[in-house]
């Protein structure tokens, strides 16, 4: 008996070292992705983004003569899981990039950590204004919304919409975009006649609905997160709200979890998801995954694992420190599949496309 | 991977803080403190707060101490005839109470965002010196909190608090005022209690309204009762054994394969499993409470 | 105003079930169970699996109400029957135990996505200028009817009436040969029932997710306190004192004392508004508005 459990643990152990010995040999780098949560369906495109970077990787010839790997870590939709996940990575994992979150509330304390631990920390989802002040270190795939939310004001008012209703969750991002589209509509001369910034993770949005409907707008703005924008969908469809005009900032994120019945005939914009020099990878992934684009943040996703793969190919090791420089070298000028990634003074995204959209059975460009 | 083991024992050692604080009430006092992590809480915040508004953090540690002593006045004197039971769930309601004013308040906490950024201790020191710094804070303080609330136990006043738990009418008629006897024990256990969310906000740089979840209360709670409710040594065993399966878990996901909900039910599971194991047949916990037999 | 009416019973359907099943338990087992509440989210999450299975909607949600009421029937012979030797305290941790295990499962084997029950999407119902989704109507039907239906059982039938004794006095009561554990697991059964019809409602109107039983537990437990726990149609009257403060609440515009043309109080804290109600409640009248609870002899 014990002679069997001897061998059973050396065989255990031989087994772990094996797969340790064999893991060693791969570069990694990090990823804290909402893989539950309210932002789930989100979490899962930008991994796919990631798997796919990687299989094209590994496919030319791997990363320093070796394979590629990405190190997931699910945020959980929440700061603290998120912060542990960081933990994780930067102390056991000791990898030099870590790429995440999707929420910029939980991406801003995780990427303060990560920054102060002297890892390099790549956004690639969140956009609040205030991604900008996270520190040396910090890099954007994604463009934050000081422009996403004069695009998205312009085009309302372009509609014809003077009286905007707005909500968004009460965070970072939320905050930022309120704050941006109130000042860029009222410049141009509409009005914000009521803006609720909602408490995430309740069960419904009844009440917040039903308070800015006594300011009778002719436009609701919103933007959420999917599982929540479900609920608000569905909640302004069973109190006759979407009568009037919806309209969605980032409206895959709005609308990946409604059904369509009820997103139907709604407006809104989008981060383009692929650029000039992405149909490649949408045909790719159209046909690993057998559908189209779940959101437009994939291809972020995956410009963030070249970008990573590129940096450390040039600065030639995983060294933490040489990695960091070497991105804002590879930085300067770098073609992605969302388009031409440069990075600005901060090491924010300079350029970003937005596009127009509508909802009929998916997003559609508009 | 070294780094990681100091982080766990970090973190349970801060955990075990609070349990020896709410050892005080309910293990000696038998009080059904359900809202227990709202002292954890105010600790913390108060020191996110000063860091927020640039204040010497010693003060934010006062402030927090302080607060979570009114607080904890403010609850024993909550219905000063209710049943245990139903102190239980006022509390509870308090600590929801504090919860939902610290989402809300954004000019003060946060809000939902919370307040990221916070100094940690020993930061002048580089990061893998300023680790050890922290553990060894922390132990010591453990270790202090646990001498102490075995002096307290073991004296008068544990006495005393033992005769309110099992005998109360016995105790009044001996002229003890059981609602002052309450007030004391939840007192100390509350600035105890802020002492741990001081080193937890430090530690993890971030204090959010998620500290105050109801679900935060029961898990130490489960500390208690799975080590042995009254008995210092037993509740810090608890507290490192129940950490020990929440810290493992990351791993063991590794391991296996099994995706973040299912490792989050299997983690919430055992731990439930566990208390409910213990309160069928081990209802003293695993480390008995002692009591001086005459 | 009628919309305010409507909100008002929509949020009292909600509760109304859940709580009276509780307090009518307490009657007879004097001690607060928690998982009370997992029972509402099991009973919502065994409907979704037989409608997934393909069975009828109202197939599925009776198939639910037996389950759920045989769980609680089993934890309460089993389990609870055990701990309450040690005192109510015990009881009330280990019904903790007891609902951090039911979430467990229900997360590992559902996930923690929300889902949805299989109905097709129609356009909400407009009664008097207020809208009413189909689903919210049907919510408040059936707590109108299942209450009616509980108060009849109380008040109308022997079973009630012994209940109604055994919890009033344990020991004449059982002097008199009622069967004390016949009657708790008939009434376990029933309120394990009331919480899984209380459950599937809710979760018709919201979704089926792993937080609905937790999310009911503060508002539950303040309704079934207000109305004096074992008094289980004070717990409905609770149910609908919390809603109408609830609704009341977020309704009321603050614009004039801001200056402001509209101003509303952040919805966050309608939460604390009940918890409120139930502080206060515990303080001047502990034993229930109604002061009819059953007092521990």
């Amino acid at each position: 008996m014990k002679t069997l459990a001897m061998k059973a643990l050396a065989a255990a152990g031989l087994l772990a070292a094996s797969a340790g010995i064999a893991h060693a040999q791969d570069v990694t780098i990090g990823a804290v992705l909402p893989l539950t949560g309210p932002s789930a369906s989100i979490g899962e495109d930008q991994r796919r983004g990631m798997e796919l970077a990687v299989e094209r990787v590994n496919a030319a010839g791997g990363v320093l003569g070796r394979k590629l790997r990405v190190i997931i870590e699910d945020s959980g939709g929440r700061a603290p899981t998120a912060l542990d996940a960081a933990k994780k990575l930067a102390t056991v994992d000791k990898v030099p990039v870590v790429m995440g979150e999707y929420s910029s509330g939980i991406t801003i304390p995780t990427a303060q950590y990560l920054v102060k631990e002297g890892v390099s920390h790549l956004n690639i989802g969140s956009s609040s204004p205030r991604v900008r002040g996270i520190g040396e270190g910090s890099f954007s795939v994604i463009g934050l919304d000081d422009v996403s939310a004069k695009f998205a004001a312009t085009d309302v008012f372009e509609q014809k919409f003077r009286k905007a209703a707005f909500i968004a969750p009460n965070n970072a991002y939320g905050q930022g975009v309120a704050e941006e589209f109130k000042k860029n509509f009222e410049a141009m001369g509409g009005q914000v006649v009521a803006s609720i910034l909602y408490t995430a993770g309740q069960s419904t949005y009844r009440r917040e609905l039903q308070q800015i409907e006594r300011a009778a707008p002719d436009v609701y703005v919103y933007s959420a997160y999917g599982q929540e924008a479900a609920i608000i969908n569905r909640e302004a469809f069973d109190l006759g709200l979407n009568k009037t005009q919806w309209y969605a900032i980032y409206q895959t994120m709005c609308t990946t979890d409604t059904p369509a019945q009820i997103a139907n005939g709604q407006i809104g914009m989008e981060v383009s998801a692929v650029g000039p020099a992405g149909k490649p990878y949408e045909e790719a992934y159209s046909k690993k995954y057998g559908e189209k684009f779940k959101s437009a943040y994939s291809g972020y996703a995956y410009d963030g694992v070249m970008l990573s793969a590129a940096a450390i190919a040039k600065a030639g090791s995983t060294e933490a420190a040489k990695v960091r420089t070497a991105l804002a070298e590879v930085g300067r000028k770098f073609d992605g599949v969302t388009g031409e990634v440069v990075f600005d003074k901060d090491r924010q995204r300079a350029v970003q496309p937005y596009l127009r959209t509508r909802y009929q059975n998916g997003v559609l460009p508009r | 991977m070294f780094d990681f083991f100091i982080h766990a024992v970090s973190v349970a050692a801060i955990y075990a803080l609070v349990a020896v604080s709410l050892n005080i009430q309910a293990g000696y006092a038998g009080l059904l403190n359900l809202g227990h992590i709202a002292f954890v809480g105010v600790g913390a915040y108060a020191v996110g707060i000063a860091h927020h508004l640039q204040w010497h953090p010693g003060l934010g540690w006062a402030m927090g101490i302080a607060a979570a002593a009114v607080l904890g006045f403010f609850m024993s004197r909550l219905g000063r005839n209710l049943g245990a039971d139903y102190w239980g769930i006022a509390t509870l309601a308090v600590a929801e109470i504090v919860r939902t004013i610290a989402l809300n308040e954004d000019w003060l906490t946060g809000g939902a965002q919370g307040i990221s950024g916070v100094t940690p201790l020993w930061s002048s020191l580089d990061a893998g010196s300023a680790r050890w710094a922290f553990l060894a804070t922390v132990l010591l303080v453990l270790a202090l909190a646990m001498g102490l609330s075995s002096r307290l136990g073991a004296g008068r006043f544990g006495r005393a608090l033992r005769l309110l738990r099992e005998e109360p009418a016995l105790a009044t008629s001996m002229g003890y005022d059981l609602v002052a006897l309450k007030s004391k024990a939840t007192v100390a256990s509350a600035m105890l209690a802020a002492v741990a969310g001081a080193f937890l906000g430090h530690y993890i740089s971030y204090v959010g309204p998620d500290f105050m979840l109801a679900s935060e209360t029961f898990l130490i709670w489960t500390m208690l009762m799975i080590g042995g409710l009254g008995h210092v040594g037993g509740v810090v065993l608890g507290a490192f054994l129940v950490q020990a399966i929440y810290a493992s878990m990351p791993f063991a996901k590794d391991w296996l394969g099994i995706g973040s909900d299912v490792a989050g039910a299997v983690r919430l599971g055992l731990i439930g499993c566990l208390l409910l194991a213990c309160l069928l047949w081990r209802k003293d916990g695993l480390v008995p409470e002692t009591l001086r037999k005459l | 105003m009628f919309q305010f009416v409507l909100d008002v019973l929509i949020r009292t359907a909600d509760l109304a079930l859940v709580a009276v099943g509780l307090s009518a338990v307490y009657a007879l087992v004097k001690f607060p169970n928690v998982s009370h509440v997992q029972y509402a989210a099991l009973g919502a999450f065994l409907t979704l699996a037989g409608q997934r299975l393909g069975l009828p909607f109202a197939l599925a949600m009776a198939l639910s109400c037996v389950v759920t009421g045989a769980v609680a029937v089993l934890l309460n012979t089993l389990v609870f029957r055990r701990l309450l030797r040690s005192g109510p305290a015990i009881a009330m941790i280990g019904s903790l135990a007891v609902s951090m295990v039911m979430v467990a499962l229900m997360l590992g084997v559902a996930g923690s996505r929300p889902l949805r029950y299989d109905f097709e999407i129609v356009s909400p119902l407009v009664i008097a200028g207020a809208r009413v989704s189909h689903a919210q109507a049907y919510s408040i039907g059936a707590a109108l009817l299942v209450l009616g239906g509980f108060a009849w059982l109380l008040y109308r039938t022997p079973m009630g009436r012994r209940m109604r004794a055994l919890a009033t006095n344990r020991a004449l009561a059982e002097a008199t040969g009622i069967d004390a554990h016949q009657v708790t697991n008939l009434i376990s059964l029933i309120s394990g029932a009331l919480a899984a019809i209380g459950g599937t409602m809710l979760a018709m109107t919201s979704d089926v997710h792993v937080n609905l039983g937790t999310d009911l537990l503060l508002p539950v437990f303040a309704a079934a306190i207000i109305g004096g726990l074992g008094n289980p149609l004070g717990a409905a009257a609770g149910a609908l004192l919390i809603a109408v403060a609830e609704t009341a609440v977020t309704n009321l515009n603050f614009g004039w004392l801001v200056g402001q043309p509209l101003a509303f109080l952040p919805v966050t804290y309608i939460g604390a508004a009940s918890f409120l109600f139930l502080l206060v409640a515990l303080l001047f009248k502990p034993y229930g508005l109604f002061d009819r609870e059953v007092r521990r002899v």
